[in-house]
C-alpha cells in the first residue's frame, strides 16, 4: 500500500469566501503603467473585518492591488485598469460613485509617516472639515474618540495643538491611522505602514491592526513577512503581477501549497 | 578682511584630510575671492557715498600770487609731468561760475583753517563756502535792529531754527488743512460760506507764514573778499567744520544723511536728497510683487499639478525657463508696445478721451512700468513655486485624497499651504531682480524727476498713470546726464549704496516672512 | 509542497544553510550513536558479555549530551532566524527528533543494565529467541526511520510506522509464552522477568521509532499523523501538492 501521488487531486491554492462574508471582490483585474502590466488577470476576494496581508517581492504588484483599491491608482495619468473591484456589491468605478465618498470609506495609510504640517488636532479634523463639519464640540469629541481608537490620545492629549511634526515616526503614524479612522472608514489600505519604524512602534502599529478588527476590514501591504505571519488572518503571495497563493496565514507560513511560496517565504532562490 | 578668508578656508578644509590635494584649496580660494569682492564693492560704495556727508574741514588757500580762496580738500593726484595736483571744493558757483578748482601744490604758500569759515547749504546755486558777514532786517522783520557783524552768525543759527520751524509749520498747514478744504471746495457745486471762511483763512495764515520766512537778507564775504547779499529764506542750513568737535560733525553728518534720505532733489539732482526715488522704487516692486506673484504661483499649479505631464508641458515649461534670459530691454519694448501704446492709448480713448490728446494711460507710468517687470519676473516666480511643489512629497496629496479631499481641496488645504515658503522664495527672487533693473523702466515710465510722489492724500491715493523717480535710473542719471560730474559722483556712490539697502531691506523683509512661515510650519506652538 | 533532502541548501543566505546542514548531521550522529548502543546492548545480553553491557551504561552521557547540543543549536536558529514553512518544520521534527533518540538511549541503557543483571545471575535465561527476533526487528526500524529522515523518504517512514504494528503483535505473543515458562518454572522468575524489562524495551523503542517516522512525514508533507489511524489515511492527504 504505497502512497499515490496525484496532482488532479490537489486543493486550490486560492482560498474563496462567499459573497456575504467579501468586502472586496476582485475580478479579473489587470491593471497597467503606461501599457507595463502591474498586475495581470487576478481574481480574489478580501473578507470583511478581517486582516488581509499582500506579500511578495518589491515590482510583484501587491502596491498596485492596493492603490486600486481606493482608486489612488486612476490618478496617474498613464494608468490602465481591465476588469472589476466591488465593494459591497457595487463596482468602484461605476458611473454613481464619489471617488472622494469612496476614499473617505477605504481609508489608507502610507509607507512614509505623512501627517500634514498643522497641528495633530488639525490633522485629525481634516477629514471631519473636508465634510463640512464645522461645530468645535463635534470636532472635539471625534478626535478625541479617534485618537484614543489609534493608542494615541495618552500621548498627545497635552500637546493637540502642537506641530504633528514634533511626534516620533512611530507617534506620527499612529496619527495618520486616528486621521483615517476620524472619516470613520470601512476599509483600512495599510501600504507597509511600520517599514520606516523601529521595533517597538512596529509592535503598537501591529497591536493596533490587530484591535481594528473588530471594526474594519483591513488590507495590509508588507515586506515583512514575519510581520504578516504576526497580524494578518489571511495571506495572499503575489509574484509578477500574479497571485500565487492566498490562504490561511496559519497554513501559509508552515505549510505552503505551492514551490514558488515556500521559497519566496524561506528565502530561497527559486 | 582678508583674515575672514583664511578662517573661512580653514574651515572648509576642515573635513579634508592629507593628500586630497589642492582642490579645497582651489574651491575655498574661489569663495574667498567671491568674498573679497562683495566687501569690496560696499567698502566702496560706503566710503565714497556716505563719505560726502561728512562735514570735512575747510581751507583757507593763499598762492604764491597772493591770490586767496576758501575750500575742502577732496583729492591729490599727481599729473603726467611729475607736479602734483590739488582739487578743492570751492563751491560758490555764482561768484566763479565752477565750483572746483585744482591748484599745483607748489603754488600754495599756506593752508589755514580759520575757524569762521563757514560752509552754507542753499536752494540755488548749490553751496557757499566763506564767511557770514551781517543779517540784514527786513521792514517786516520782528527784530528791528540791524545786526552786529561778529554776532551775525549767532542770529543767522537763531534764524535758520525758526525757519526751519516756520517750514514745518506751512507744510502742516497745507497738508492738514488747505488740501481738505481745497478738496471740499472742489467737490461741492455750491460752496457752504463756513468752509470757504475756513479756506480763506488757512490761506491767510499761510501767506503770513511765507511772510515771516521772507524779508531778511544775508551778507555774505568769499575767501578773496567779494560780497554777496543772498535771500536769508533761501538757506537750508549753515555749519562752521572747523569749529566743530568730532561728536558735533557726528551729529551734523547724521543730519545731512537723513535730508539725503528723506527730502526731494535739488539743483537738477545734483543736490539734495533722493527719497522720491526711493518712494518710486519700493512702490513700483511692491506693485509688481503683487501682479506676479498671483500670477506665477497660478501658472506653476497649472503646469505642475494640473496638467497632463506630456510633450506639450514639458515644451511650455522649457519656454517659460528661457524666458528669463531674454535681456531686459527686449521686455522694455515689449511693455511700451503693447501696455503703453497698446492697451494704455485703448484706455486713453475708451475713459479718458476729455483729456485727449494729452495721454493719461497712454504714456509711460507706474502700472506699465510695473507690469513690464512682473512680466520681466513671472518666469522666475513660475520656476521657484514649480520647484517648491515638486518638493512635496506624492504622499502628502495622496494622504489628502485618501481622506476624501477632491483635488481642489487638496490644493488648497494641503499643497498650496505647504509650498507656501517657495512661492516666498520665488517672490524674493522676483524682487531682487526687479528692483535692479532700469534698463526697461526707460522705456515704459520712469523719468529724471518726479518730485510728486504716486501716493498721495488726492484720491484715489495711489496714482497708477504717475511717472516715478527710480533709484538705479537715478544712479544712470547722476552720473551719465549731469553737468558737474565731481559734486554728482558722490551722490551716484550713495544712490547706488542706498539700491543695494533697499534691495537687501526687500529681501530681507521677504525672507523674514518666509522664515515666519516655515516656523509655523515645522513647529506650531513649542 | 513536497521537500526533497536538498531544499533547505537552497536559501539565499548560506549561514542559514549551513545550519540546518548542522542540524540533520548532528542529529544522525546521534541516530548512529542510538542504533550502536541498542546493537551493544542486545549484543550484551546475548553474548552474556558485562564489559560490553558497562560500556552501553556510560555511553549514555553521550547521547545526552548530544540532545542538549542539538536542542540548543535549534533554539539558536528559531531565535535568529525566524524560520517558516519547511525551515520549520525541520527545525521542529529535529527537536522532537533528538527527545525520542534520547529515550531510545534511555531503553537502550535498561537493557544493557537487564543485561548485566543476568550475566551476573549466569544463566542463560529462556525467551531469548524471542529477544532476538524482535531486536532484529527494532533496529530495522530505527535504522529505517533514521534513513526516511536522511533521505526525506515518506515511503520509507511510511512502512516504518506500519512495521510498528507488527512488533507490537509479536511483542504481545513473546510475552504471553513468557508467562508460561514462568508458570512451569517458578525458579526462572528473576530471570524471565528481566528479559520480560528488556522486550518492553524493546517495543518501546519501536514506539519511539514509529515517531521518529511520523516526523519525517510531518517535515516533508506538513502533515501530523501522529494520533490517526495509518489505514486511514487516505492518498490525498499524503498525495503530492506541487
Amino acid at each position: 500500500m504505497s502512497v499515490i501521488h496525484s496532482p488532479s487531486a490537489a486543493p486550490s491554492p486560492i482560498v474563496d469566501f462567499a459573497d456575504a462574508a467579501s468586502c472586496f471582490v476582485i475580478d479579473d483585474l489587470t491593471l497597467d503603467y503606461a501599457g507595463k502590466p502591474a498586475l495581470s488577470g487576478l481574481t480574489l476576494r478580501i473578507p470583511r473585518q478581517r486582516v488581509t496581508a499582500f506579500i511578495g517581492p518589491s515590482g510583484c504588484g501587491k502596491s498596485t492591488l492596493l492603490r486600486a483599491l481606493n482608486r489612488l491608482h486612476d490618478l496617474n495619468d498613464e494608468a490602465g485598469r481591465q476588469g472589476r473591484i466591488r465593494l459591497e456589491g457595487t463596482d468602484i468605478h461605476g458611473d454613481e460613485v464619489d471617488v472622494a465618498e469612496l476614499r473617505r470609506r477605504v481609508g489608507m495609510v502610507f509607507q512614509a509617516p505623512n501627517p500634514f504640517p498643522m497641528s495633530v488636532y488639525d490633522n485629525v479634523a481634516f477629514g471631519l472639515r473636508l465634510q463640512g463639519i464645522k461645530r468645535k464640540r463635534v470636532l472635539d469629541e471625534a478626535v478625541e474618540s479617534a485618537l484614543a481608537s489609534a493608542a494615541l490620545w495618552d500621548e498627545v492629549k497635552d500637546r493637540l495643538h502642537g506641530s504633528a511634526w514634533a511626534l516620533s515616526g512611530g507617534q506620527q503614524q499612529r496619527l495618520v491611522i486616528a486621521r483615517t479612522l476620524a472619516v470613520q472608514p470601512e476599509v483600512l489600505l495599510l501600504d507597509e505602514p511600520a517599514s520606516a519604524l523601529d521595533p517597538i512602534s512596529t509592535l503598537k502599529i501591529e497591536e493596533l491592526i490587530r484591535g481594528l478588527k473588530s471594526r474594519l476590514t483591513l488590507v495590509l501591504v508588507t515586506h515583512n513577512m514575519q510581520q504578516a505571519a504576526r497580524v494578518s488572518d489571511y495571506t495572499a503571495f503575489l509574484q509578477a503581477g500574479e497571485l500565487v497563493e492566498y490562504a490561511a496565514t496559519d497554513r501559509l507560513f508552515t505549510n505552503p501549497r505551492l514551490t514558488r511560496t515556500e521559497n519566496y517565504i524561506t528565502g530561497r532562490m527559486s | 578682511m582678508m583674515d575672514t578668508a583664511t578662517r573661512l578656508a580653514r574651515d572648509m578644509n576642515r573635513g579634508a584630510g592629507r593628500g586630497e590635494g589642492a582642490w579645497p584649496w582651489l574651491a575655498a580660494g574661489g569663495v574667498a575671492l567671491s568674498l573679497l569682492m562683495v566687501v569690496a564693492l560696499l567698502v566702496l560704495l560706503a566710503g565714497r557715498g556716505l563719505g560726502q556727508f561728512w562735514p570735512a574741514s575747510l581751507e583757507r588757500v593763499t598762492l604764491d600770487d597772493g591770490r586767496v580762496f576758501a575750500g575742502e580738500p577732496v583729492r591729490q593726484i599727481e599729473t603726467c609731468d611729475g607736479h602734483r595736483e590739488w582739487l578743492y571744493a570751492t563751491a560758490n558757483r555764482d561768484l566763479d561760475g565752477q565750483a572746483w578748482r585744482w591748484v599745483e601744490a607748489g603754488r600754495i604758500v599756506s593752508r589755514e583753517t580759520p575757524e569762521d569759515l563757514v560752509r552754507l547749504e542753499r536752494q540755488r546755486w548749490g553751496p557757499f563756502i566763506g564767511y557770514v558777514r551781517a543779517v540784514q532786517p527786513s521792514a517786516n522783520s520782528p527784530l528791528g535792529q540791524p545786526a552786529v557783524e561778529s554776532s551775525a552768525w549767532r542770529i543767522l543759527q537763531a534764524r535758520l531754527v525758526r525757519a526751519r520751524a516756520l517750514r514745518e509749520r506751512l507744510a502742516t498747514l497745507r497738508a492738514s488743512t488747505l488740501a481738505p478744504l481745497a478738496e471740499e471746495l472742489a467737490a461741492a457745486e455750491s460752496p457752504r460760506p463756513a468752509t470757504l471762511a475756513a479756506f480763506d483763512a488757512a490761506q491767510q495764515q499761510a501767506a503770513k507764514l511765507r511772510d515771516a520766512l521772507g524779508g531778511e537778507s544775508l551778507v555774505l564775504e568769499s575767501a578773496d573778499g567779494r560780497r554777496l547779499t543772498v535771500p536769508l529764506e533761501s538757506v537750508l542750513d549753515a555749519w562752521r567744520p572747523n569749529a566743530m568737535g568730532p561728536l558735533a560733525k557726528l551729529g551734523l553728518w547724521g543730519q545731512r544723511v537723513w535730508a539725503f534720505l528723506s527730502e526731494g532733489p535739488r539743483a537738477a539732482n545734483t543736490d539734495g536728497g533722493v527719497w522720491p526715488a526711493i518712494f518710486g522704487t519700493v512702490l513700483m516692486v511692491i506693485l509688481m510683487s503683487l501682479v506676479v506673484t498671483p500670477f506665477g504661483v497660478l501658472a506653476a499649479v497649472y503646469l505642475h499639478e494640473i496638467a497632463y505631464q506630456g510633450r506639450l508641458t514639458r515644451l511650455v515649461r522649457i519656454a517659460v525657463r528661457n524666458l528669463a534670459g531674454v535681456p531686459s530691454i527686449v521686455y522694455g519694448v515689449f511693455g511700451l508696445g503693447v501696455f503703453v501704446y497698446g492697451i494704455g492709448g485703448t484706455l486713453d480713448q475708451w475713459l479718458f478721451s476729455a483729456q485727449l490728446p494729452s495721454p493719461t494711460f497712454g504714456t509711460g507710468g507706474l502700472l506699465w512700468a510695473s507690469l513690464t517687470l512682473a512680466l520681466l519676473t513671472l518666469p522666475v516666480v513660475i520656476v521657484a513655486t514649480e520647484e517648491g511643489l515638486a518638493r512635496i512629497p506624492d504622499h502628502q496629496r495622496e494622504g489628502a485624497l485618501a481622506l476624501g479631499a477632491t483635488r481642489y481641496e487638496t490644493l488648497t488645504r494641503v499643497v498650496l499651504p505647504m509650498a507656501l515658503p517657495a512661492m516666498l522664495t520665488g517672490m524674493i527672487l522676483a524682487v531682487a531682480r526687479a528692483a535692479g533693473e532700469v534698463a526697461p523702466l526707460m522705456l515704459v515710465g520712469v523719468v529724471k524727476l518726479a518730485p510728486r510722489l504716486p501716493l498721495d492724500g488726492d484720491f484715489p491715493f495711489l496714482h497708477l498713470d504717475s511717472k516715478f523717480m527710480h533709484l538705479g535710473y537715478h544712479v544712470f542719471n547722476l552720473g551719465f546726464q549731469s553737468g558737474d560730474i565731481e559734486s554728482a559722483l558722490p551722490l551716484v556712490y550713495a544712490t547706488a549704496l542706498l539700491l543695494v539697502t533697499v534691495i537687501v531691506v526687500l529681501n530681507l523683509t521677504a525672507i523674514f516672512l518666509r522664515h515666519h512661515l516655515r516656523a509655523r510650519h515645522r513647529v506650531l506652538h513649542r | 509542497m513536497d521537500i526533497t533532502s536538498d531544499t533547505h541548501s537552497q536559501h539565499i543566505s548560506n549561514q542559514f544553510n549551513q545550519e540546518l546542514e548542522d542540524l540533520k548531521t548532528h542529529l544522525m550522529a546521534m541516530g548512529g550513536l542510538v542504533e550502536k548502543q541498542i546493537q551493544d546492548a542486545i549484543a550484551a545480553l546475548l553474548e552474556g558479555d558485562s564489559r560490553l553491557a558497562e560500556r552501553v551504561r556510560d555511553n549514555d552521557t553521550a547521547v545526552n549530551d548530544m540532545q542538549l547540543k542539538i536542542d540548543e543549536e535549534c533554539t539558536r536558529v528559531l531565535a535568529r532566524r525566524q524560520p517558516a514553512a519547511s525551515d520549520l518544520r525541520l527545525v521542529l521534527a529535529v527537536i522532537r527528533a533528538t527527545s525520542d533518540l534520547e529515550r531510545i538511549g534511555d531503553e537502550a541503557n535498561k537493557i544493557a543494565r537487564n543485561a548485566l543483571s543476568l550475566a551476573e545471575s549466569g544463566r542463560s535465561a529462556r525467551g531469548f529467541v524471542e529477544v532476538r527476533h524482535i531486536s532484529e526487528h527494532v533496529r530495522n526500524m530505527v535504522r529505517d526511520a533514521l534513513t526516511a529522515f536522511a533521505r526525506f523518504d515518506t515511503e520509507l517512514a511510511l512502512k516504518v510506522v506500519r512495521e510498528d504494528d507488527a512488533v507490537d503483535s509479536e511483542y504481545t505473543s513473546a510475552m504471553r509464552s513468557l508467562v508460561t515458562f514462568m508458570m512451569e518454572d517458578p525458579r526462572s522468575i528473576t530471570s524471565i522477568l528481566s528479559v520480560m524489562w528488556i522486550l518492553r524495551a524493546l517495543e518501546r523503542i519501536g514506539d519511539h521509532a514509529d515517531n521518529l517516522a511520523e516526523y519525517v512525514i510531518y517535515l516533508v508533507k506538513g502533515l501530523d499523523i501522529r494520533h490517526s489511524d495509518v489505514d486511514t489515511l487516505d492518498e490525498r492527504d499524503l498525495g503530492s501538492k506541487g
